[in-house]
Order: structure tokens, then sequence, then C-alpha cells
């Protein structure tokens, strides 16, 4: 029986917990996927295309950029600052990088890390401004975008545009992996994921402490391999995983290892809540923030560099244009549509892949049925504004005091 | 066996919290208490003070805040340090932690003198302060708070992997001697009451096994029933033999109740000090603001 072996003087406590508390805790994302379904549900109703597998395939496609900037921002908003810069740094070290593989001849296998290299400079630079001088985050990484924006610009040639086709850069949007090799991809995907799952069991019955079976271990390896199984196969159906798709679901993975497992993540968290408490118990609350500041800039950068594949060159338009455009604010806005606190310490890495598919299940659909894009702009500004309206009324529904 | 073994713990608890809510007046269980108070020879309170301060002086710039004086903390006991407001006592606290220091006085630890120059050495001696703000992180649950800055971690992928389930094992173990097993391990602590987080905030500075802890104004914040939870866990402690020290302003209730002794501080220096069994609230703020010159029941 499993509570022989617990050895704390507590008797354990059986509490109901309240719906809103679970709706703040285990099921935070219930409202989002709520929201994605009944999305999904009324495009399907307008459009016989949207539920099919290459449109779907299109529609996670659409989605990684926007989703792999919002993971990055998650890290910064984590720590309750935030990074208006994302955007420019995708565009400026995206250009940076045609630069030099189109002028200087450098080969994509070098170019590319160095552009995420750099992309995390920047944002290590950025913090550094913000926790050593003192000026928001939110003044410094505005400011710090416009001169970016300014310095793509000069890096441009005369004709505005760096192609990349013939580069290999755009094999990365171009690589499919398809048959027999998806399925071997999910396998290796969701052994890692349960051995992670049951490595926590291990120890936590080595330990003496009970472990809840079913919600512990089987149903997040169920539906993890759920999950898993449903998206191969629609992927499959239409050419297999698309390789920046793959790319996305690792850093998604390590996102999640990241924020869950480490004493770094950890500290995330505490910092976005109360940095003074954190920096009274010996966390290093500046190098915490650079960090944070420095994924988002590098994952920014690596999001740039698939952007590029993608639209195969590099131009004025990289990285949303002049001021961020539309991808700036999609990725904050998928960021906080998916669950992420504006006021830090709060939201999971599924935040990112749910923000991401919410914005572009808007555009795919909308754009199926002829909208205009004025629409989906208008659309995805109130989703965004409901999205954290409903995080509000849970956070007041459960009473929770920050203090 | 299993059962009786679960239940010793939190029955004893149960047993002070009766006996601390009967009659809304707060009492010590009487055991304890008396084997401490008897005679310099019981095992809690020893000859030698755990703390001694003597003849403390402060000067902030020409503002002349201690003039003189002296607080002994003993091992198992609790020290209620009260006055008027600006009387000192938080500076006499913060001289004592470290964040202070003295501009002259004698300062001893266990009965050897030692130079405190910052919060570490005080720690480093076993000196530990709760300070008003608690200095949680209200997105974290009870676990997460105690071991904030000193995780136990294991090597891991991008720096140091958590070991949650040794955590876990040993909060549990540090909250069951603090009589404290009830508490939700998994709940934010923002979701939790005033006492509550007090109550993690004195858990987490015990992790550190620190001899001495000090407490800034521990219940300001709290109700009735929370004070008295947080003097029942007090009590708890000094009767494992740490000497704590209380700055409260909570006469009437807290201080004459939950303590052993009372130093009241006048203009920077002693007015008075109570055996907290003997004295009535009003002694105490009579000496406070200077009506009973010199009385020394405790000395
Ligand atoms: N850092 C400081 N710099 C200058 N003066 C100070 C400082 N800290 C305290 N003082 C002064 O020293 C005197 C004693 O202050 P202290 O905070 O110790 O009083 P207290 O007894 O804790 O009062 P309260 O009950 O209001 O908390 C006051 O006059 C206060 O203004
Ligand atoms: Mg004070």
């Amino acid at each position: 029986m499993a509570d022989t072996t617990v050895t704390t003087a507590a008797p354990p406590l059986v509490r109901r917990r309240s719906i809103g508390e679970l709706l703040s805790s285990d099921f935070r994302a219930l409202p989002i996927v709520i929201g994605l379904v009944a999305l999904w549900v009324f495009f399907t109703i307008q459009s016989d295309v949207f539920l099919t597998a290459r449109n779907l395939s299109n529609l996670l496609v659409q989605s990684t950029v926007v989703g792999i900037m919002a993971l990055g921002v998650m890290f910064v908003l984590l720590v309750k600052e935030i990074d208006l810069s994302v955007a420019a740094i995708n565009g400026v070290t995206s250009v940076l990088m045609a630069k030099l593989i189109v002028e200087a001849g450098v080969s994509p296998w070098l170019a590319v890390p160095m552009a995420i290299a750099i992309g995390a400079l920047i944002g290590s630079l950025s913090a550094r401004w913000v926790t050593f001088v003192g000026v928001p985050s939110f003044v410094v990484t505005l400011g710090l975008g416009l001169a970016l924006n300014g310095l793509q610009l000069i890096l441009l040639p005369a004709t505005a545009r760096y192609s990349l086709n013939g580069t290999g850069l755009e094999k990365i949007a171009l690589t499919n992996i398809g048959g027999i090799w998806a399925w071997v991809v999910l396998v290796i995907g969701l052994l890692v994921f349960a051995g992670l799952v049951f490595s926590e069991a291990a120890r936590r019955n080595k330990a003496g402490l009970e472990t809840p079976v079913m919600r512990g271990v089987v149903a997040p390896i169920v539906a993890a391999t759920g999950f898993g199984i449903v998206v191969v196969a629609i992927l499959s159906a239409h050419k297999g995983i698309p390789l920046v798709v793959l790319i996305f679901a690792v850093l998604l993975g390590l996102g999640g290892y990241v924020l869950k497992q480490t004493q770094f993540g950890l500290y995330l968290y505490a910092v976005g809540n109360n940095d003074e408490a954190a920096r009274r118990s010996g966390v290093k609350v500046d190098r915490i923030k650079m960090t944070a500041f420095a994924i988002a800039g590098g994952v920014a950068a690596l999001a740039g560099v698939i952007a590029a594949s993608r639209t195969l060159g590099v131009g004025v338009f990289s990285g949303g244009g002049v001021g961020g455009g539309t991808l700036l604010l999609e990725s904050i806005a998928a960021a906080v549509i998916g669950g992420v606190s504006l006021f830090g310490g709060r939201g999971s890495i599924h935040a990112a892949l749910l923000g991401a598919l919410v914005i572009g299940t808007v555009s795919n659909g909308l754009n199926l049925m002829g909208v205009e894009n004025e629409i989906r702009l208008i659309v995805t500004g109130l989703l965004l504004v409901l999205a954290v309206s409903i995080d509000k009324l849970i956070e007041k529904a459960t009473g929770q005091q920050s203090f | 066996m299993k059962f009786a073994k679960a239940l010793k713990i939190p029955k004893f608890a149960s047993q002070i919290s009766n006996t601390l809510l009967r009659g809304g007046v707060m009492v010590a269980p009487s055991l304890p208490r008396e084997e401490i108070e008897m005679t310099d020879a019981t095992p809690g309170r020893s000859a030698t003070p755990l703390i001694s301060m003597r003849n403390i002086h402060k000067r902030f710039g020409s503002l002349h805040a201690l003039r003189g004086a002296s607080l002994d903390v003993h091992a198992g006991e609790v020290v209620a340090l009260v006055g008027d407001n600006g009387a000192g006592k938080s500076t006499m606290v913060k001289v004592m932690a470290g964040v202070h220091m003295a501009t002259s006085g004698e300062y001893e630890f266990e009965g050897k003198p030692v130079t405190i120059n910052s919060p570490t050495d005080a720690q480093k001696l076993g000196i530990q302060t709760v300070y008003q703000d608690l200095a949680l992180c209200a997105n974290l649950d009870a676990v997460q708070n105690l071991f904030l800055g000193r995780e136990l971690t294991g090597s891991g992928l991008f720096g140091r992997r958590l070991r949650r389930a040794e955590s876990e094992v040993k909060a549990r173990e540090v909250l069951g001697r603090m009589r404290l097993g009830n508490l939700s391990l998994t709940r934010p602590v923002g979701a939790m009451s005033g006492g509550q987080r007090q109550n993690i905030a004195i858990a987490r500075s015990i992790l550190w096994t620190p001899k001495v802890v000090i407490l800034d104004e521990p219940t300001a914040a709290l109700s009735h029933s929370a004070a008295e939870q947080v003097g029942t866990l007090i009590r708890t402690l000094a009767d494992q033999g740490l000497g704590i020290v209380v700055v409260s302003h909570d006469i009437h209730n807290f201080v004459v109740n939950a303590t052993d002794r009372i130093e009241v501080m006048r203009l920077g220096a002693n007015a008075a000090s109570f055996k907290s069994s003997e004295v009535t609230g009003e002694q105490v703020v009579n000496a406070m603001v200077g009506g009973n010159e010199g009385v020394n029941l405790a000395g």
C-alpha cells in the first residue's frame, strides 16, 4: 500500500481543492484549450478546408516563428521584465547572418550559431543596462529595438534584400521528416519524457513519499502519448513532421525542463514574484535576469533564422519590419494569451504553444474564410484582452493575494 | 503502530493549541515551561547566556539611539523586547543581527566576545532574523520557500537539477518538529493565511539550525488566533533549546502570555525587566511610558 511508506508526522491531509484553485494550478491551461477548441470548431464549420491534414500542418508551421519568439519572451516576462527588442533582434541577426553567408561566404553551419550567440549577447546587454543603471526594461528595449532596426537597414545592401536561395539555409524550412522516421522521432521524444516522469516517481518512492500513480505517472504519459500520436498522424498524412515544427517541439521540451526541474527555473519564478526576497535569500537576481534576457535574445535570433529560411531571404521586412510590426506584438500576445503573467512569476511552458496556436488559428482560419487582414488584427487584439481578463477573473476567484 | 506514529505529534500540537485557546487566554503548556523557569541548572536554560549584550551604544550621526542598553538571551527562553516607538528596539535587534554595528559596548556569544560586522557573521554564529515583511515568494509553495537560495540539488542539464522529493521529506521533518505538520507543502504561500505565512517564514529560519531566532513584530499583521499560532510555535522552538527574541507592541495578549521575560526599553536604555508570568500588561505599559521606575523581577 502506498501510505505504508509515509514516514512523516502529519496525517495525509485530504482537502478538496476548489474549482478556482484547480484552475489556477493544474488546470491553468483549461480556458485556453477550450477557447482553442471553440475556434477550431468554428472554423471547421466555416470552411471545409480548415480541418484537413494539409491545412493543420500549414497552421502549425505558420505558428512556429511566433511560438518560438513567445517561448523566449516568456523567460523575460517571468522575471517581471519585458523585452520589446526581440523582433528587432530577430531581424538584425538574420540580416547579419545573411550578410555573412552571402557576402563573406561563411558556412550556414557557422553563421547560424553566430546569429544565435549575437542575439543572446544583445539580450544580456540590455539586461545589464536594466539592472545596473536601473532604467525600466520597457524603455531600454524599446530604444534598443529602434536602434537595431536602424542597424538592420544599414546592414542591408542597396537592393534592400539578401536572397538565401541555394545557400543551404532554405533547407531548414523545406525539410520534413516523413514515413517511419516521424514515428521514430515521436517514440524518442516520448521515451525521454517517460524517463523523466519515472525518475521523478522513483525518487519520491525512494524518499518515502507517496506518489499519486494515476495523477503523477500514468496520466501525463498517456496524455503525452495520445497527443503525440494525433499530431504525428496528422502531419504524416501531409508531408511528415516539418523540421521547424520539430525544432519548436524540442525547444518546448527543453524550456519545460528548465522551468520545472532546474534551480534556475525556480529562481525565475522567485525573482518575478519578489526579487527582494530572492536577493536576501542569496539568489543572484541580476544574473538570473541577465540569463532570461539572453535566452529571449538567442531564441529570437533562432526564430529569425527560421523566418529567413521560410521566406528564402531577409530584407527590411525581417523581424516584422521597422518597429517590430505584428511579429513583436504577436510574440508577446502569444505568451500572454497562453497564460504568462505580465506581472511576473506566473506561466508554464505550454503557454508559448497554446498562445501561438490561438494566434495562428485566427490568422489561418480568417484567411480561409476570405476575411481581410484588418479584421484579423481586430480579432487577435480582442482575444488578447479576453484572455488576460479571464486570467484576472480566475485570480480574483481564488483570492490569491500577492504581497 | 503506523497510526500511532503518524498521529503522535499533531495530537500533542492540538493539546497545546487547546490549552492556548481555552478561555481566550494564551497559556503555554505547563510542564516544559516550568521546567525551564525553575532554575538555571535545567538543560533548557544554561548559566551562560547564548547572547550577552552589555552597555551598547549606537549613534546615527548626532542621534543617540542606544544609550547603554543591555540584553541577555538564554537558550530555551523567549525574551520580549518592548518599548515605545523610537525606544531603540529595532536598533538593538539589528545590532544583534549584524545589520548595524554598535558604536560601543560588549557583545558576547556563548560567553566569548565576538565582533559581528555583517548579517552573515551573525548567521554563521547561528543567529537568524525573521523580518516583518517575511520575504516569501507568494507564487512558490512552502517547500520552495523554505529552501529558497539553498535548494537541495543534483547535477543536471542546464545548471543544477532540483531534488524535489528530498526537499519535501526534509521540509516535512522540519515542519513536523515545529508541530506544523498540517501545513500544505504544495499550495502557493500566497493562498495561505497570514499566520501560516508567518510560521513558514519562521520555519525557514529554523532550517539553518540556528541557536537564536530574532522576530521583529511577528504578530503585527495577524489576527488574535493567528498570533496565538505564532506564540505556540515560538514556545515549541524554545522548548527545543533555542533562544528567542521577540520585538512586539502587542503587550496585553502576545507579550504577557507567550514570552518568559520582558525587557522594557525607553530612550535607548533598559527601563525595566519582568518575568512574564508575574506581571500584568498594565505594569509593562507603565514601565514603557516611564511610570514604574527600576522594577527588576527577573534579573
Ligand atoms: N538607520 C537609521 N538612521 C538614523 N536614525 C535611525 C536609524 N534607525 C533608527 N534610527 C533612530 O533611532 C531611534 C530608535 O529607533 P528604533 O527603530 O530602534 O525604534 P523602535 O523601538 O524599533 O521603534 P518602533 O516601535 O517605532 O519600531 C529612532 O529615533 C530612530 O529614528
Ligand atoms: Mg522598530
